[in-house]
């Protein structure tokens, strides 16, 4: 990847976790966290000529090709794309556009609602019809086997369980995190409840510009792992290792040099592994750094409200109240440079790892 | 104050999914000859099961077709102990299985195990047992015509 020329700055934030709120429709939700995001860049919609959109059909429940949800971001007669995957890519799209001179201010958002379908009851969905949907694999199927490899080449019980307190710890700090409300899915050994995420509903949204701002996109880096879940490694997650290298290579950073790590994960083996992938821990360390290091998630990941496919842009907006030191109970003190990832509803294909430090 | 109501939805459609030539032989091999059949990539020479039309690594398609199995080793897997849509009754294993002179695995159901105690069930499939496909009286020509069983 080129090291950009034009840089990319982060002017505004939005982040609403809830649950079952039946005062607002889906757009409405959109539209009041874009509303919230412009005015803490403290811009207007005029002054937006970009807007970027993650949702995916199925979590839903609408087409997004029906146009509900765009005009609710801002997308009324602007340049739009839509983004059917994790939303840390969306951001990167956006990126693109301002980079090329395309748009000068961008819209990023993305959503999902689990207050309004079962996931479990989709979940086979999302996988291919015809190897893998016939015999039952789903999300958490999936992040089984790979847990499974994960504990059984290291001695991890107490490491997973200290991780698992200090993750619901941290959860309870967050004042953005769900506090009532959501549920959780069945969990397939070797998972465990306390593994798994929170059902939540999720908005997100981001102001991105060419004009200077106080948080600047230093690196960004993605990656696409083999179709086919045969073909890979469930021990490592190597596509997420690339994006975060590439990330890195582009910030001219290095993991040692972060100040703050949010790494998107399923489960909390997931996220243990992503910070082995991106070089924050070393392998087989990853639980005992998110149990013992008060960088590694900080907002609880997973546990503190997860839907897809939001939560790579979820992880961007945490690392941001970050360095700008209003991440509340849990901020790092004096946090400079950031990594946020975000990995793909479906089965982790696809990573993008961004770098964010404060200007 | 307004009563807030909430719509029910459900999505019901039907697909007719095109499987392609080679996942149709593959899966004519398993209802015609009870084989399981990988295809070697020519630029990487990994044999990839199920058979497939082109390696995704190199971007070259694949033509040599090759048996492989039908025993092979489980490299991980799960035990459902709850119930999750579309699958038995629980308890069920699922594995991704490594046959013999392939390099890619494939995800079927474990059998003949015993699962009244769940952790010693881990315990023996975490000494990645071998295992061999074993198909059913009457194979459809579907992934579901064989399972894996521990011998």
């Amino acid at each position: 990847m080129t090291v950009v020329d034009t840089p990319v700055y982060i002017e505004g934030i939005a982040l609403n976790i809830g649950w079952h709120d039946a005062t607002k429709d889906l757009s409405e939700l959109i539209f009041d966290t874009v509303t919230l995001a412009l005015e803490d860049a403290d811009q207007s919609i005029d002054a937006v000529d970009s807007v970027v959109l993650a949702a995916h059909d199925l979590v839903d429940g609408r087409s997004l090709s029906s146009m509900v949800t765009a005009p609710a971001a801002g997308a009324y007669l602007r340049e739009e794309i839509r983004f059917s995957d994790d939303a840390a890519g969306a951001l990167v799209g956006a990126m693109t556009k301002l980079e090329s001179g395309r748009a000068r201010r961008s819209v990023v958002a993305a959503w999902g609602r689990s207050s309004e379908y079962n996931y479990d009851q989709f979940s086979q969905t999302l996988f291919d019809p015809i190897y893998g949907r016939p015999i039952g694999l789903n999300e958490f199927v999936l992040s089984a086997m790979r847990a499974q490899l994960y504990l059984a080449t290291d001695h991890h019980k107490e490491q997973r369980t200290r991780a698992s307190l200090r993750r619901d710890e941290a959860a309870r700090a967050n004042p953005r995190a769900l506090k009532s409300g959501g549920y959780q899915s069945a969990a397939p050994y070797p998972l465990v409840p306390a593994d798994l995420p929170l059902w939540a509903d999720v908005a997100v949204a981001l102001i991105l510009s060419v004009e200077p701002a106080p948080i600047r996109v230093i690196g960004a880096g993605q990656s696409s792992e083999p179709y086919a879940l045969g073909d890979r490694n469930l021990r490592a997650l190597q596509g997420l290792q690339l994006a975060a290298g590439r990330a890195m290579t582009q910030a001219g950073t290095t993991s040692s040099q972060l100040d703050v790590v949010e790494v998107d994960g399923l489960t909390l083996i997931d996220e243990a592994m992503g910070l082995e992938s991106i070089g924050f821990a070393a392998a087989g360390q990853g639980l005992e750094q998110l149990a013992d290091d008060p960088r590694c998630n900080p907002s609880g990941g997973g546990a503190a409200g997860y839907c897809p496919p939001a939560m790579g842009l979820v992880r961007i907006v945490e690392s941001i109240l970050q360095l700008r030191g209003e991440a509340g109970v849990n901020q790092v003190a004096g946090a400079r440079r950031a990594m946020a990832t975000g990995s793909s509803t479906v089965a982790g294909q696809t990573h993008t790892a961004i770098v964010v430090e404060a200007a | 104050m307004t009563e807030l109501i909430t719509i029910p939805g459900r999505w019901e459609f039907d697909y007719t999914y095109f499987a392609g030539e080679a996942a149709s032989r593959f899966f004519g091999e398993l209802k015609d000859n009870r084989r399981i059949m990988g295809v070697c990539c020519p630029s990487c020479k990994r044999v990839l099961v199920p058979a497939r039309s082109f390696c995704d690594v190199c971007f070259q398609r694949t033509e040599d077709w090759v048996e492989v199995g039908p025993e092979g080793v489980v490299e991980t897997f799960t035990i459902l102990t709850a119930t999750f849509a579309g699958m038995p009754k629980p308890p069920v294993v699922i594995a991704y299985v490594t046959f013999d002179g392939a390099d890619t695995a494939l995800l079927n159901v474990v059998t003949g195990l015993d699962l009244s105690n769940i952790s010693d069930a881990a315990d023996r499939l975490q000494a990645r047992p071998r295992v061999r496909a074993c198909f059913v009286d009457e194979p459809q020509g579907r992934i579901t015509d064989f399972m894996f069983t521990l011998f």
